[in-house]
């Protein structure tokens, strides 16, 4: 495969699609082998990825690029780098696994499997993208499928007019009332997601293009344009442009990761979603959000980025604590996995926040981390309610004796979810708080009182469902017996804990992104012997490299840099 | 002023795209009388078959370059005049395929109805190259001539009727508006070809005379504050009708804004910029808005159609060769998505005898094929990706943005998320709602094909529009008059070592 293979990921999934049009419906086994094997085909050629990608020579990786229009400076520029592997690799598993997870969908299940197959596809695009057009193209292009998944296939419990509020109050949503988003609760959170994202989008839009204008080059091109584009201290309406760029980036694609004003569309939308389309969209679609402020924000904006960035470390807190509250006292089992990962996505914009070695590593190596996790709880969760027919904690209970299987898998998820050691979410978790200590002592705190929250949530939700007295309508409920059921769950298990074994080669990977990141936003690189890691052999080599201090700045003197951990 | 009418053979030839068709007009007539008993779809084959023709020639004129201007520059050919003759031709082919369905029901005169269609497009054809104000007038009237009678075709229908009466009485209004302008204009600065008005100075007179041509251009095109005859119009006439005149006459009123604009006036830029600035916000704004409450689809289509000539207008705003690129991308964008709605309006409307929107609910079960492509052809209108309509709405974004446009662009970022919500009505009562009638629908052979062309065009032109932008370039690159030198593109940067 070679250079190849960000093709291969990236097209696999859409070939899918396309031969899929051409199957017809009845022929369940070969649209489900079909879309299967095109997963299949994106996963291996992603594990190859992340297993090739170099982290001693670092940078961007892969890399492919093709003319696509020259009058408007586009072209089809694909190349990962340390942040974008492991996402990709998240990505290509959900997708995988979310093919297992839908296997029973009966309606429309060829329509079902293409339209998820593109919006994982779209996904993964945004994760390889090097060219600002296309970042937007894939980012825009995932909002329709998603339109449409949780319209078509979603579940709803409630019309539209007696819909509870998920925080518990009884009440129309103004807006959706005004402009009847739909007769239900699913009809109703599609359109607002549609909505909400679009309108968030088009804000990052005006900021990629007043990048585009001002940037003066004709091009696209990240690394162009953050290598050229000299976009600081230009005036305008009373500050200065660079700052207007990026709030409307930052607060533009914060949107969908989702950062606390903003989450809203999330959890409706998650609770309205079928399970496979949670998963991707938990798992990999609120991640884009944190990825395009990365890549567009922090590569081409670093000044502006160090001096802004405080502002996610004030909202991060909302994040964390709101979610977390509303999801110890939501009672839909998707409302209590959206609101946590509404919550858990705070950690992120800490560890970004930061702006530190460690803690942003940590911040990426979280969204790979919460990608598995909370795509085992949104699986299980898609499970219960196939078998039970409600979301509703209260009414269920017990389960554990008709499914043992998934009652077993759902404590790993829920230890995943809170980081216990042995999953991976542990080490991010752990370097987000070590990593951000020192600079945002607060927001560290808030981050530990989120996490005893998700403990409290989680083990609640956990009772209910599977413990204590159980109804005896629930006595059909079967458990996740066959290969297909079980696969993806344990796919993602052995992935969580794996990672928690060996999880060096995702850090060396993920460093490898972060540290020109960090040295060219802060100015200071680290010093490569006060490393602790057994592989600092490979990191004195890269810091050594003139390459890295290239990327930084000329002028300014270069302040050692001790490693926090080590004080 | 003297005009001398010596032409030569190779002037002729200029002529033959349009000579083409008019025999071929006249070939229809004669057809259609001498053979009453030959069945309609041999009529609308024997029409495209001209117009194939016709396209033949402008494609060869295209390819061989071959350019130049006729009766003392009253007919100019030159690229752009030639994009928007096949534009036209174009989408002619692509209705009369969609009208050979629909003609059963007109009581009368069927074949007539394909000798208006052709005559339409052949006056469209020379208003795509008028390049004085005589020439406007003559062939804009022309052109407008076969829609009256075609919008009241269906004969026995109050709403045909009443679509033909508005049209008629506003179209003459705006033909008297046109007509004073002119003369305004002519006594203003003693000229009537473009080109030649470039040194002309600022005065009331010629300003005031401008606006009435721009009122009657607006009318053609249907931007706010003209727009008020579009919604019934396109409500009441016969679908296919509405399809032509939601297309054709667009594209060659705006041939004629661009002359008029970036030829004759382009030294009042910074002035006109504003004019054009409103009518597009307000288009724009009230399109999209008014689109919410519609509850039929034809109407609907209208209203976006009002939204996306104020989209069009951002491209002619900004005054540059890009903004007028951009502008022909998007209107070949717009051809095929709206072209395509519109087949599909009529292929439903056949099935189920409807158009309103609450008769799509459950499109997505009883025909697959037609809610998909009408889903397509929808959120291209809306500006998704990887679709046509997204890459002519960044096309005409980042021209604007280059002029610093921002509060147009703005404008029409926050519109984008207006339409997504008309349109996704749509798509939810075609996917999402369950059908009234589970019974599957017949598609004919002829919607077929135009809605595969159209769906080819639209997923195309998305996912590589290079083809399509080489040829926009090179329309208003041949467009001499447009010397704008700081639209030469400056060189790609290199593209800088990966890592670190």
């Amino acid at each position: 495969m070679g250079d190849l293979t960000l093709l291969f990921i990236l097209f696999a999934p859409f070939a899918g699609a396309i031969a899929l049009i051409f199957v017809s419906n009845r022929q369940t086994m070969l649209v489900r082998g079909i879309a299967a094997g095109s997963a299949f085909v994106s996963l291996l050629a992603s594990l190859y990825l992340f297993y090739a990608y170099d982290p001693v020579k670092g940078g961007f990786q892969f890399v492919q690029r093709f003319e696509w229009s020259r009058q408007l400076g586009i072209s089809l520029h694909l190349g990962v780098d340390g942040i974008g592997t492991p996402l990709v690799l998240a990505s290509s598993i959900l997708l995988f696994a979310g093919i297992f997870v839908s296997w029973h969908i009966k309606d429309r299940t060829k329509e079902f499997y293409i339209w998820l197959l593109i919006l994982a596809a779209a996904t993964i695009g945004v994760f390889m993208s090097l060219d600002l057009f296309f970042l937007f193209f894939f980012y825009e292009m995932s909002v329709i499928p998603m339109y449409l998944l949780l319209g078509m296939w979603g579940s709803h419990t409630k019309t539209y007019n007696e819909m509870t509020d998920p925080e518990g109050l009884k009440l129309r949503d103004s807006v959706g009332f005004i402009f009847n988003f739909g007769s239900n609760s699913k009809e109703y959170a599609a359109m607002k997601l549609v909505l909400f994202l679009s309108a968030f989008a088009v804000a990052a839009l005006m900021g990629i293009l007043l990048i585009y204008k001002y940037s003066g080059l004709n091009t696209f091109d990240i690394l162009v344009l953050r290598e050229q584009a000299k976009l600081m201290n230009i005036p305008v309406l009373g500050t200065t442009l660079d700052k207007i760029i990026w709030i409307l980036i930052f607060f533009g694609f914060a949107s969908i990761a989702p950062l606390w004003p903003l989450h809203s569309w999330s959890p409706v939308g998650h609770a309205a979603a079928p399970a496979a389309t949670s998963m991707l969209h938990a798992g990999v679609l609120m991640k884009l959000g944190h990825f395009s402020i990365i890549r567009v924000a922090f590569e081409i904006l670093p000044e502006t980025t160090r001096e802004l960035m405080p502002i996610a470390a004030v909202l991060c807190m909302f994040s964390i604590v709101y979610g977390g509250f509303v999801a110890f006292y939501a009672k839909d089992t998707k409302y209590v996995i959206g609101y946590s990962s509404s919550s858990h996505m705070g950690y992120v914009f800490l560890g970004m926040a930061a702006l530190d070695y460690i803690s942003l590593t940590g911040a990426v190596m979280y969204m790979f981390a919460h990608a598995m996790a909370t795509g085992m709880l949104f699986a299980m969760a898609g499970w219960v309610y196939d078998q039970t027919h409600t979301r509703d904690i209260p009414s269920l209970g017990g389960l554990s004796n008709r499914m043992p299987f998934i009652s077993g898998c759902f404590v790993v998820g829920c230890m995943a979810s809170i980081g216990v050691p042995g999953t991976v979410n542990f080490i991010a978790e752990v370097m987000i708080i070590v990593g951000s200590w020192n600079k945002y002592p607060l927001q560290v705190i808030v981050a530990v009182v989120g996490i005893v929250l998700t403990l409290a949530y989680l083990f609640k939700m956990m009772r209910g469902l599977f413990y204590g007295p159980m109804d005896q309508k629930y006595s059909h409920a079967h458990d996740a017996v066959s290969l297909p059921d079980r696969l993806p769950l344990l796919i993602m298990i052995s992935v969580s804990i794996g990672f928690f074994f060996f999880p060096m080669h995702l850090y060396d990977v993920v460093r490898s992104g972060v540290d020109p990141l960090i040295a060219k936003i802060t100015r200071v690189v680290p010093v490569a012997s006060h490393d602790r890691e057994p592989s600092a052999v490979k990191h004195e080599a890269r810091a050594a490299s003139p390459q890295d201090l290239a990327a930084l700045p000329g002028d300014s003197p270069l302040t050692p840099y001790v490693s926090r951990s080590d004080q | 002023m003297t005009f001398s009418f010596t032409m030569s053979p190779s002037d002729l030839l200029l002529l033959l795209p349009e000579i083409v068709l008019t025999f071929w007009l006249c070939l229809i007539l004669i057809v259609d009388f001498s053979f009453p008993r030959l069945p309609n779809e041999q009529l609308a084959y024997f029409s495209i078959a001209g117009l194939v023709a016709t396209l033949g020639c402008l494609v060869w004129f295209d390819v061989a370059g071959i350019t130049g201007t006729l009766f003392a520059n009253m007919f100019a050919l030159d690229r752009m005049a030639l994009f928007f003759k096949m534009f036209i031709v174009g989408s002619t082919i692509l209705v009369i395929l969609a009208s050979v369905d629909y003609i059963h029901r007109f009581k009368f005169f069927r074949g007539e109805y394909y000798f208006l269609v052709v005559m339409s497009a052949l006056g469209m054809m020379f208003m795509a190259s008028a390049n004085d104000l005589l020439s406007v007038f003559v062939t804009l009237e022309f052109s407008t001539l076969g829609f009256y009678v075609l919008v009241a075709y269906l004969r026995e229908d109050m709403g045909s009727n009443e679509a033909g009466i508005k049209f008629f009485i506003l179209g003459i209004f705006a033909a008297a508006l046109l007509a004073y302008g002119i003369s305004l204009v002519y006594g203003e600065t003693g000229k009537l070809v473009f080109s030649d008005m470039k040194t002309a100075q600022a005065s009331p007179g010629l300003a005031i005379g401008f606006l009435l041509i721009f009122a009657a251009l607006g009318f053609k095109i249907g931007s706010v504050p003209f727009h008020s005859w579009i919604p019934d119009t396109y409500h009441g006439s016969p679908t296919p009708v509405t399809a032509f005149l939601s297309i054709a006459p667009k594209g060659a009123a705006f041939a004629i804004l661009l002359r008029m604009f970036l030829v004759s006036l382009a030294t009042f830029r910074p002035i006109w910029t504003l004019l054009l600035v409103a009518a597009s916000i307000l288009s724009m704004t009230y399109g999209n808005i008014v689109a919410i409450a519609q509850k039929n689809m034809k109407r609907l289509l209208a209203y976006s159609g009002i939204a996306q000539v104020g989209n069009v207008l951002i491209g002619l705003a900004t005054g540059t060769k890009m903004g007028s690129d951009a502008m022909l991308f998007y209107l070949v964008a717009y051809l095929f998505a709206n072209l395509g709605a519109f087949a599909i309006v009529i292929a439903v409307s056949e099935a189920i005898g409807s158009e309103e929107i609450d008769d799509y609910s459950g499109l997505g079960r009883r025909s697959p094929f037609l809610a998909f492509s009408m889903l397509i052809f929808l959120l291209s209108l809306a500006g998704v990706p990887p679709l046509a309509g997204f890459i002519g709405k960044l096309y005409i974004f980042v021209a604007a943005i280059k002029e610093g446009l921002y509060v147009l662009i703005a404008v029409g970022l926050i519109n984008i998320v207006i339409s997504m919500y008309y349109y996704l009505i749509v798509v939810k009562k075609m996917y999402i709602s369950e059908p009234h009638d589970r019974s599957p629908l017949k598609v004919s052979g002829p919607i077929k094909v135009v809605v595969y062309v159209c769906l080819a065009g639209t997923l195309a032109i998305g996912i590589y529009p290079q083809p399509v932008t080489d040829w926009v370039v090179s329309a208003i690159m041949m467009f001499s008059d447009v010397a704008d030198p700081t639209a030469a593109l400056p060189a790609p940067p290199a593209v800088i070592p990966f890592g670190g």
